[in-house]
């Protein structure tokens, strides 16, 4: 399936590991509650033990290469393994590089450059027989030491020799690592972090040097313990953290979590148990007999949160008593109360009677299923149910479903599947997210149905080419415009090419020439053969002198008249002399060092290279794939390749030749609207500045029917709704009065005129004979295919 | 309600992650910015009890002297169902402060009980304004109930709130 549309993209990071503080506070939210006494306690305690923590964690930092040393000579045998240690990867001033803090921001990228310059790792070649001694009373010591672990039985010291390099280095690595995590727990008070990243790594290490490994954790840890001999506190912390990492290292590896396909549209998925396990924190609900009645209350809220999304009795003052007794009773099962809840008043008041029968499904399945709706055939099965058999009905088949029991069964109360309770499908992920949040019972509209909607469907203003979404204009100083499309990006692959608008009369030929026409001026410095300027058509002077030309040039070129001191003053007096043409003066301009500084340095690539397009070939890119030949150009040739490359085109020679200074042939639509004073929104519905034609009528009726292998669809199916819509206005055109013979005078300043729409197979299409929206007479249908194509 | 979406963030899970991601012990620096969260943690957590166990009668005197102040606005028009769902915001505000007080950043504040949550009451038809007015009022009683250093120590995560509701 291809999908034209996006629901948005929600950041969404995933929950990597917990410190004792956040694993408390999660759970309290969960419930819904305050933080209890007993979880004050070891709050108090953590930040108690707080400065021993850290103490612990600069130790062993400061002692890292002496504690893994000492465990690599233990395990292995006949060499340096601290020679096989790879310094760690300084990564300063590299991408992604940051310290989180702003004030330790400065002393990280210090410390990381001394860690890398303090510690000199030997070659492994060099010095090897007095290593090899080292090596040998290292283990001599470990005979005479008595508060060791013991080690398994079947540990061997491994022979560095027969080992092989590449897997010393992944040992030693490895090693490095635990000590690293190890520190990590301790300052965070919590293992989960040791769990996540070292469970069922057994099987990732080959079998025979399972037992190395633990022996070699435990040397770490007992090292460790050596630095803190008088303080039985920050041995426990050690121990602790050390004694999880051996145990989460022998557990088998666990099997992925599977979230079973429940029909044919749903797919089976799985989800990496490192994922579960870091986000294990928020306990499942059950109800069963003969439980405490503080756990039965605690489930009961549960369930009232996943179905009312808040504590009803806190919020309303009221319960449902009956249901609640009954519940407690064991008369129902949480499946029963489930269903009741969904079949009571309060439910009904909050959830149906609100909304529209849409939103109704939605937030439905979120309730009795904990998850979004997953595909337009799944919300139309369950719009069936509740159409035909309203409210209860729908309740009924959410409850009774195979998905249900598989899920919850008769005891557990259903709880929200989101992110790191399992495995997400990728898709609807910004509607799915939205109806997780808080404020979800707030939103009226029926968010997967327009999604869904969309998706077969795209609207002319989601569409790329469409009114509010054009995601390669540029524009200064907002890289990422605020836009109301921001929900919904428009999908925008290599084949497509965006609508640009001429911003003149269409005419190549035209431009600048009818008076009154606020199109481009086009300058021109025509050169006879003894190099004197012949006189354009207009006898103007002011218009085509040399200096007039001059002046245009620094303004298409750098966007404003330069100050003097920048001027190319020496290109200046060749082009006065006739040495250089224009084509030429402009190539000096583009490569000068102002240009470069202004538009190629400060800008990432794709910015460059949509800028210095628009200066030199006076029109936006169309597309992707135009974009690709000037990515790979700039990689591989740099910047002057690419300014000779614009300038020494075909498109340059046709439009411009070697006399005419470039001047801006066409615009966006956006970057049209952008222009208007009143705003982009007053641009699209009244028109752009000076010109009584609203750019949305304008735009679909001048484009002719392409056929885009991927777009295909999107576009017939707006052609067709732009055509009809078109029709329908005819009368109502301003010029239609005129019968076509409009003046120069009441010609608008912009005329709306396709540059370009290829197919993707590189044919011309031609546009539609006649264009409704810009009526011209019927003995010249020829003149009104305004289509230039490159 | 957004956690399994956003995580809480500790100042200590930001700096293993950073950390972590650059494969690197923990720098003096950060073992420093940690140690002054450790510092003056024990104040932090005193505040956090003591607004806990006070939640009930600062969301009761601030609810009265928000009334006072605004007397026009929903939770005020005799509709149980909004005088209840404002008390229930309010304390449910409270406790999101104790939450980021404990952590000792704004991120779950902001997270869970800003970001968006504008949009939301303006939906539901309340006044932003009254409800800035009430977040101020639930502060001044709050602060009322501290010592001065702890009072100074707690305003800026209430003046967050504020700052993040206000129109």
């Amino acid at each position: 399936m291809s999908v034209y549309t996006s629901g948005g993209s929600p950041v969404a990071y995933p929950q990597r590991y917990h410190t004792l503080p956040t694993a408390l506070l999660v759970q309290a939210e969960q419930q819904d509650r305050t933080l209890k006494q007993s979880e004050f306690k070891q709050l108090l305690q953590f930040f108690q033990s707080g400065a021993k923590r850290l103490d612990i964690a600069t130790t062993l930092s400061q002692k890292a290469d002496e504690i893994v040393s000492t465990a690599a000579n233990r395990i292995f045998v006949w060499g340096s393994p601290m020679g096989y240690l790879d310094p760690p990867p300084n990564r300063v001033n590299l991408p992604g590089f940051s310290t989180g803090f702003g004030q330790a921001a400065a002393t990280a990228v210090k410390d990381a450059k001394q860690q890398a310059q303090r510690t000199s790792y030997a070659d492994p070649s060099v010095g090897l027989p007095v290593d090899l001694v080292n090596n040998w009373v290292e283990w001599l010591k470990f005979i005479a030491v008595r508060d060791i672990d013991p080690a398994p039985d079947n540990f061997y010291r491994i022979n560095i020799l027969s080992y092989g390099t590449r897997n010393m280095r992944k040992s030693m690595r490895d090693i490095a690592w635990f000590l690293r995590y190890a520190t990590y727990a301790i300052v965070a008070g919590d293992t989960s972090i040791l769990t996540v990243n070292v469970r069922g790594l057994r099987g990732v290490i080959p079998e025979n040097v399972t037992a190395a490994t633990v022996v070699a954790i435990q040397t770490m840890k007992w090292k460790s313990l050596g630095y803190f001999k008088q303080d039985a506190e920050a041995q426990a912390m050690i121990r602790q953290a050390f004694d999880a990492l051996i145990t989460e290292y022998q557990v088998e590896k666990p099997t992925m979590s599977v979230r079973e396909g429940v029909s044919n549209q749903q797919q089976g998925l799985q989800l990496p148990e490192a994922y579960l396990l870091s986000a294990n924190a928020r306990p499942k609900f059950l109800i069963k007999p003969g439980m405490a009645t503080t756990e039965l209350l605690a489930s009961i809220k549960a369930a009232y949160r996943q179905v009312f999304e808040r504590d009803i009795t806190r919020a309303y003052g009221l319960s449902l008593a009956d249901l609640e007794s009954k519940v407690k009773g064991g008369e129902i099962s949480v499946k029963e109360f489930m269903r009741r809840l969904g079949k009571s008043r309060l439910y009904r008041q909050e959830f149906y009677e609100p909304y529209n029968i849409s939103r109704v499904v939605e937030l439905a399945v979120r309730h009795f299923l904990g998850r979004g709706l997953s595909s337009l055939e799944e919300f139309q099965d369950y719009f069936d149910v509740i159409s035909k058999g309203g409210l209860s009905a729908l309740v009924d088949a959410l409850v009774d479903s195979q998905e249900y029991s598989a899920y919850f069964g008769e005891e557990m109360v259903p709880y929200l599947r989101g992110l790191g309770q399992e495995a997400q499908e990728c898709c609807n992920w910004g509607p799915q997210f939205d109806l997780f949040n808080f404020s979800a019972s707030v939103r009226k509209v029926p968010q997967f149905v327009t999604l869904f909607g969309s998706y077969q469907q795209p609207l002319p203003n989601q569409h790329a080419y469409g009114a509010s979404n054009d995601p390669l204009e540029t524009q200064f100083g907002a890289i990422f415009p605020d836009s109301d499309a921001k929900e919904q990006p428009a999908f925008f692959g290599k084949d497509h090419r965006r609508i640009l608008i001429s911003s003149g009369t269409g005419d190549p030929h035209d431009l600048g020439r009818v008076p009154g026409s606020l199109g481009s001026r086009v300058l021109k410095l025509s050169q006879n053969l003894n190099g004197h300027h012949a006189q354009g058509e207009s006898m103007n002077l002011l218009r085509n002198s040399p200096e007039a030309a001059i002046l245009g040039a620094y303004r298409q070129v750098f966007g404003r008249e330069v100050y003097d001191g920048q001027r190319l003053t020496a290109a200046e007096v060749k082009l006065k002399s006739g040495e250089i043409p224009m084509r030429e003066f402009i190539r000096q301009l583009g490569k000068s060092r102002q240009f470069r500084k202004l538009f190629w340095e400060p800008l990432y690539i794709t910015k460059a290279i949509e800028i210095i397009h628009r200066r030199l070939l006076g029109r936006p890119t169309y597309g992707r794939s135009e974009m690709a030949r000037y990515y790979d150009l700039c990689a591989h040739q740099g910047f002057y390749a690419l300014i000779d490359a614009l300038l020494d085109s075909a498109e340059y020679s046709e439009v411009f030749g070697e006399d005419t200074v470039p001047y801006e042939r066409y615009v966006t639509p956006r970057g049209l609207a952008l222009r208007s004073p009143n705003g982009t929104v007053d641009a699209w519905h009244n028109g752009p500045p000076g010109s009584s034609r609203r750019l949305t009528e304008a735009i679909p009726a001048a484009a002719p029917i392409v056929d885009i292998s991927e777009g295909g669809n999107a576009w017939s199916w707006m052609m067709q709704r732009a055509n009809r819509r078109s029709l329908v206005r005819l009368p109502d055109q301003p010029h239609s009065s005129n019968g076509g013979q409009s003046t120069p005078a009441a010609q608008p300043s912009t005329t709306t005129a396709l540059a370009t729409v290829e197919s993707a197979e590189g044919q011309p299409v031609q546009p539609p004979s006649a264009q409704p929206s810009e009526p011209v007479p019927a003995e010249a249908p020829s003149q009104s295919s305004q289509t230039m194509t490159y | 309600m957004l956690f399994n979406i956003l995580p809480i963030m500790s100042i200590i899970t930001k700096a293993i992650a950073t950390a972590d991601r650059q494969a690197r012990y923990l720098t003096i620096g950060e073992l420093d910015v940690i140690s002054d969260f450790f510092d003056n943690s024990q104040q932090r957590l005193r505040i956090a009890k003591i607004l806990t166990a006070n939640e009930q009668k600062i969301v009761n005197a601030g609810t009265q002297r928000f009334w006072e102040r605004c007397p026009v606005t929903p939770s005020n028009s005799g509709n149980p169902t909004y005088r209840s769902s404002c008390l229930r915001d309010q304390s449910w505000y409270v406790r999101l402060v104790t939450y980021s007080l404990l952590v000792g950043d704004t991120e779950p504040l902001e997270a869970v009980g800003t970001e968006g949550a504008k949009e939301m009451y303006v939906s539901l038809g309340i006044p932003l304004r009254n409800l800035a007015e009430c977040m101020r009022c639930l502060k001044e009683v709050a602060l009322d109930l501290l010592p001065l250093d702890d009072a100074a120590e707690a305003a800026p995560y209430f003046d967050c709130l504020i700052q993040g509701l206000a129109p």
